[in-house]
């Protein structure tokens, strides 16, 4: 077995981007619910989706920048060059827009939400926005790995050939 | 239990705000420097990589704003859904944009 730094960063990433989405959906859930039994539950939940945000974004700009250039060269002349110009150029973007308003949702989230409902009602937007461009930010991660697996494939067709 | 209120608390309003400009922000300067070459190299000058800057520049754009905004009395009329919205269609129109963008550009 051979596990690299890279793949450990990179699935760290990923583990802690699904982490901060399941976080964000606790939120959405006790919020649905507000009182004040759970009030601190709340204000800690969405502490954590800030804090696993922020973790996914210190370990996925450290992979971005030191270890996807090779991906990228090899996405760029395989059949799904794609996955890089669209799909990673939006998703390394994107993610800024999920951390900003996971970086939000404990600030909404210290509202009294069981005592008003607009205040709740920014939290259950902030929460669902990002579970949303969560799943987007996730899913283009596939298609990136893809691009990048569908180049390898080609490259190793045309050496068994 | 506590009394209904229409309007979120000064932190809530003057942060959201401050994240609305912040994506919008993102956006923006995603597509700038993409299509502006002399400002990609300008920001990767400034921390080695123009994605670690912009990524700095939206989080102390985000806490900035929002504590210049939290020391006024932006927004104390307007009702919480305003602020809702705001934030809610800056999210939506910034990250479709980023989308459409990249598959036009």
């Amino acid at each position: 077995m051979n596990i690299t730094a890279s793949d450990v960063i990179l699935l760290a990433h990923a583990g802690f981007g699904v982490l901060g989405i399941l976080a964000a959906v606790w939120v959405f859930v006790e919020a649905l619910n507000a009182r004040e039994e759970n009030a601190s539950r709340i204000r800690n939940a969405s502490i954590v989706v800030a804090l696993l945000m922020i973790g996914a974004w210190i370990l996925g700009g450290d992979w971005y920048l030191h270890y996807y250039p090779a991906d990228k060269a090899l996405i760029l002349k395989g059949p799904w060059p794609f996955a890089h110009n669209l799909f990673m150029e939006t998703k390394e973007h994107l993610f800024f827009l999920t951390l900003i308003l996971a970086l939000y949702l404990p600030i909404a989230a210290f509202e009294k939400l069981h005592a008003n409902s607009h205040a709740r009602k920014m939290v259950l937007w902030v929460a669902m926005l990002i579970v949303l461009s969560g799943f987007a930010i996730e899913g283009f991660g596939g298609v990136i790995n893809h691009g990048a697996k569908l180049s390898l494939a080609r490259d190793a067709g045309k050496g068994a050939e | 239990m506590d009394a209904d209120t229409s309007r979120l608390g000064r932190a809530g309003r003057s942060f959201a705000v401050a994240a609305a400009i912040a994506i919008v922000f993102n956006t923006v300067i995603a597509c700038v420097k993409d299509a502006d070459k002399p400002v990609k190299a300008f920001m990767a000058s400034l921390s080695g990589h123009d994605w670690t800057t912009q990524g700095i520049a939206d989080v102390v754009l985000f806490v900035a704003v929002g504590l210049i905004l939290w020391k006024t009395s932006i927004g104390e009329k307007l009702s919480a859904n305003s602020f809702i919205y705001l934030l809610a269609s800056a999210a939506i129109v910034s990250g479709a944009g980023l989308f459409v963008w990249y598959a036009l550009y």
